[in-house]
């Protein structure tokens, strides 16, 4: 169900923030990651600081801010809690002018050594090591997507931050926390069977409001989420407990698989949570910001293997 | 992300920082003795810290010991257990961490198969008050002899570490040249009085002389600095670009057990700094040592560190490249440096002229004149800076009235030049007691009370008045204190150290964990005198409790250093002047390694000093102890 978004409520539209200025003309390397195992327990800050270390790293041609202290640009998606996990985080790094050289009419000097990119696919990216052409294999994608750089990226980034795709979008759109609309998750619920998470999950579904409290800036605060819940199931179970899966929207606000879990079972401790995606919605119906790179995937797979 | 080796045949240190990840984990320090362990093939060395309290609880309430952060293995598991020791109150961690560890607090209660627990870092040397709950303390530099140790122990593993075994392993480390066993001295006393250290075997040496590695060049560590994943204090790359530093401020440990002083060839340097660079993704870098204004060719180095990142290609933007200098030399010239690789926003600078009258720099032998530190004011506040940070300590030999209120006046005059450039131009003044420190010249002063200083900061506050521009901070009368007792107490306070933990006084260099009443209640319950350790004027022949440690200095030198202090004698740096003898170098046969004759331009620090000395020190050489075997001969001790 609920493959298409649907606003909720006619007030309940996010606002398209604009983008600093000076973005919208830019490029912007589109980058998908995930963030598993110990990492998780780093916060969003540290996350965008080893992610600035690791593009300067690799040496990509991101631009920075002006004034007296000029800091790298990047723009995230939703953040994800601090203890969480996920498959789906993205960042979107504005590139400085000079950074994308056409294959045919552009510098090839700055492709020394590397194959020349194939000019219907797009444009190659000129980082410190050299220049990186698009990737061949994937025909199917609308955006000239990067195999290599996404390779370099997780080469440069800690343990547990594997970059599965890297794309070149244009500078168009609102920001990706704006124009994320919806996440899904996974989640364990530490101690409870599937059959009680199954009817705790129906009961929730057919309610009409569904209200928590959680503690905000030091104050209680009520809140109906059963808005934000598109999608709730139990989908097996693990070592711990039954695994749910859930597309909770990011609208009429965000709304953490905790708080389900201390809606669904609130004797019960949340174990393990994941993001598994985060989704714009277009008038095409909902997307991702950038799909896994088959060639990401293969590179895993040889290694695991 | 390096990921050392697990194997039960490898020697295994556990590095641990007896204070949080945040603080410890950019210690120089531990990261090159780490990185110098896990090159070995024989040996593998991971990193502890301190568990902050919350975590603390958390593991005694579920039984889980200490454990490293590499491998998350248990500490208990470790051959060796070594502590970095940067600061005298973080004494009550070591132990916290020791019992964590699941090991006997107590060295003597400890089994042959326990971890041994080691320590080094400056304040190893006095290391009495630890001495009975560390097996061994390395001291002076680690590059060198922390192999000798590996090389030890690996073989004590080998044999299968049998009953009965350990007294000859400590044994056989007391013999090498730089290690403090203090189970093998004994110690006596009349009365109060200290009065003998005697080694308990013949070939127990006698003074333990510290460790200097000759020349820098041969140790370009860290080659793979750590970079966290989470914020930390120092969150940039660190070069270390010399070791020791000899402008002789009397009341610096650092710059006596340092010595001499050892500069990094610059193409080095430039090296570690493109190369750590390169593989941490860090933008900043910082250029570390005890005064890094004075490295040969300082200016010249700076530059090609702002342009090092050029290596072509726009993700490599050199402007991007900040560079940050610790302690700042007190002179325009130095601001001028300082403006150059500046790249972020310029806020605030700090100066460290010590004492507020030239008559107590000159006894302290901090050099330079008010015009100088005006000159570096004017200069940084007509370069864009607009908050001056200025430190001072308090509570310095011969200080009185007129010297303290002076700290006033310099900021007050401070704030009045800012404001020929800049309406937001303001001062802090940062205020420290005094701790006098061993292998100093003012070893033998007797510390201000508390309440002393409590008067002091007071008398700065009311000679400021109502100057909105001046900001005063001070640090903790009370916790200087303790710090006294512990820097120059001997090994029977190691009883009141136990009890303040016990107490569960850990992290007591957190303000908000300190608790003097607690450090007094220790004191009294193992019935020492806090007055006798900590404010009493020691005299010439007293015996101290760290006489048998050499850090390369004559005692008869630091004597008449003292001397001199008190008659207002400077003592010119001796990089660039003829020695007089300290012992730091004709004691081990080195020499400084400096690469410029003459000291960086600028100021009374630089080569415009001229200042009346004291008399020649005498000094007679006198044949060396050796401390252990093929050890070289020279000097004397």
């Amino acid at each position: 169900m609920a493959h298409d978004a649907r606003p909720r409520r006619a007030g309940a539209e996010p606002q398209c923030r604009s983008h600093p200025r000076g973005w919208e003309t830019a490029l912007r390397l589109r980058v998908r990651f995930s963030k598993t195992g110990k990492i998780r327990f780093i916060g969003h800050r540290d996350v965008a600081r080893v992610t600035e270390r690791a593009v300067r790293k690799v040496g990509l041609p991101v631009a920075y801010s002006e004034g007296f202290s000029p800091r790298m640009r990047m723009s995230f998606g939703l953040a994800l809690p601090t203890g969480y996990e996920s498959d789906g985080e993205f960042v979107e790094l504005p590139l400085v002018d000079s950074a994308v050289v056409d294959g045919v009419a552009g510098d090839t000097d700055a492709l020394d050594g590397v194959d020349a990119p194939s000019a219907a696919r797009g444009p190659a990216i000129v980082c410190r090591g050299g220049a990186h052409a698009p990737c061949e294999h994937e025909p199917e994608l609308d955006a000239p997507s990067y195999c290599t750089i996404a390779e370099a990226l997780s080469e440069a980034l800690p343990v547990g931050m594997e970059v599965s795709a890297a794309v070149l979008t244009d500078g168009r759109g609102p920001s990706l926390q704006a124009a994320v609309r919806m996440c899904g998750w996974r989640f364990e619920i530490v101690g409870l069977d599937e059959a009680a998470a199954a009817k705790a999950v129906a009961a929730l579904l057919a309610a009409g409001t569904v209200v928590t409290e959680r503690v905000h800036k030091g104050e209680t605060v009520r809140s109906d989420i059963r808005p934000s819940v598109e999608v709730l199931q139990v989908v097996g179970r693990s070592d711990l407990g039954a695994v749910l899966s859930a597309e909770l929207s990011a609208t009429p606000r965000v709304v953490r698989p905790s708080e389900l879990v201390s809606a669904l079972a609130p004797t019960h401790d949340m174990g393990k949570a994941r993001r598994t995606h985060q989704w714009t919605c277009g008038a095409a119906g909902r997307a991702e910001p950038a799909v896994p790179s088959r060639c990401a995937q293969r590179q895993k797979e040889t290694l695991s293997g | 992300m390096q990921q050392p080796r697990v194997g039960s045949d490898l020697t295994s240190w556990l590095f641990a920082y007896p204070d949080t990840y945040e603080i410890g984990l950019p210690n120089q320090g531990l990261q090159i003795l780490y990185e110098l362990v896990n090159e070995r093939p024989d040996a593998s060395a991971e990193r502890a810290y301190a568990p902050w309290i919350d975590l603390e609880a958390e593991m005694r309430t579920h039984g889980l010991p200490l454990f490293s952060v590499d491998t998350h293995r248990a500490a208990g598991e470790f051959d060796i257990i070594a502590f970095n020791l940067s600061a005298e109150l973080v004494y009550t961690n070591v132990l916290n961490c020791i019992d964590l560890a699941g090991v006997a607090v107590r060295s003597a209660q400890r089994s042959d198969a326990d971890p041994l627990i080691g320590a080094g870092g400056h304040c190893a040397f006095n290391p009495e008050p630890l001495a009975d709950f560390v097996d061994f303390f390395v001291i002076g530099d680690g590059e060198e002899v922390v192999g000798e140790i590996t090389d030890v122990v690996g073989a004590w593993k080998h044999s299968g570490k049998r009953s009965g075994t350990r007294e000859g392993l400590l044994r056989d480390l007391a013999g090498i040249e730089g290690t403090y066993v203090p189970s093998m001295y004994a110690v006596s006393y009349d009365g109060a009085a200290l009065v003998e250290v005697t080694p308990r075997y013949p070939d127990v040496p006698p003074l333990v002389a510290k460790r200097t590695v000759a020349d820098l060049a041969d140790w370009p560590y860290p080659r793979r600095q750590l970079v966290p994943v989470t914020e930390v204090v120092h969150d940039r790359l660190s070069v270390e670009v010399f070791r020791g530093c000899t402008r002789g401020c009397r009341f610096c440990q650092a710059g006596m057990i340092t010595r001499p002083v050892r500069e990094r060839p610059a193409a080095q340097v430039r090296e570690m700094v493109s190369a750590g660079l390169e593989r941490s993704g860090y933008d900043e870098v910082s250029l570390m040592s005890l005064s890094t204004a004075d490295y040969s060719g300082i200016a010249e180095l700076v530059r090609d560190t702002v342009t090092v990142g050029a290596g072509g290609g726009a993700g490599a933007d050199p402007s991007r490249i900040s560079v940050s200098l610790p302690s700042l030399r007190v002179d325009a010239f130095t601001v001028d440096v300082a403006a150059q690789v500046s790249r972020a926003r310029r806020t605030g600078l700090t100066f460290a002229p010590e004492a507020g009258s030239w008559r107590l720099r000159q006894i302290i032998n901090k050099l330079i004149t008010e015009e100088d530190l005006y000159s570096a004011v004017r200069s940084a506040y007509s370069q864009g800076w607009h908050r001056m940070k200025l430190y001072f300590l308090t509570g310095l030999p011969s200080e009185m009235d007129p010297d303290t209120e002076a700290i006033a006046h310099l900021a007050a005059n401070c704030a009045r030049i800012g404001q020929e450039y800049t309406k937001r131009a303001s001062v802090t003044v940062s205020l420290g007691g005094f701790v006098p420190k061993p292998h100093t010249p003012f070893q033998w002063f007797g510390q201000n009370p508390p309440d002393e200083l409590s008067r002091k900061v007071r008398l700065v506050r009311s000679a400021l008045g109502r100057n909105r521009r001046v900001q005063l901070k001070w640090h903790d009368p009370a916790a200087s204190t303790a710090e006294g007792i512990a820097s120059r107490g001997d090994r029977r306070v190691g009883v009141a150290i136990e009890y303040v933990w016990r107490k569960g006084g850990t992290f007591q260099e957190w303000s908000e964990r300190f608790d003097l009443a607690l450090w007094q209640e220790a004191m009294s319950a193992c019935g020492l005198d806090l007055d006798w350790y900590v404010h009493r004027h020691r005299g010439e022949h007293e015996m101290l409790p760290w006489d048998h440690i050499g850090a390369g200095l004559h005692r008869d030198f630091l004597w008449q250093d003292w001397q001199d202090a008190l008659a207002g004698h400077g003592l010119p740096d001796c990089r660039w002047t003829p020695c007089y003898d300290c012992g730091a170098c004709t004691e081990y046969g080195i020499e400084h390694i400096v690469a410029s004759p003459v000291a960086p331009n600028g100021g009374s620090q630089g080569t415009g000093q001229d200042l009346a000395t004291g008399h020649v020190v005498p000094v007679e050489l006198r044949p060396r102890q050796l401390a252990g075997a093929g050890a070289p001969a020279g000097g004397g001790a």
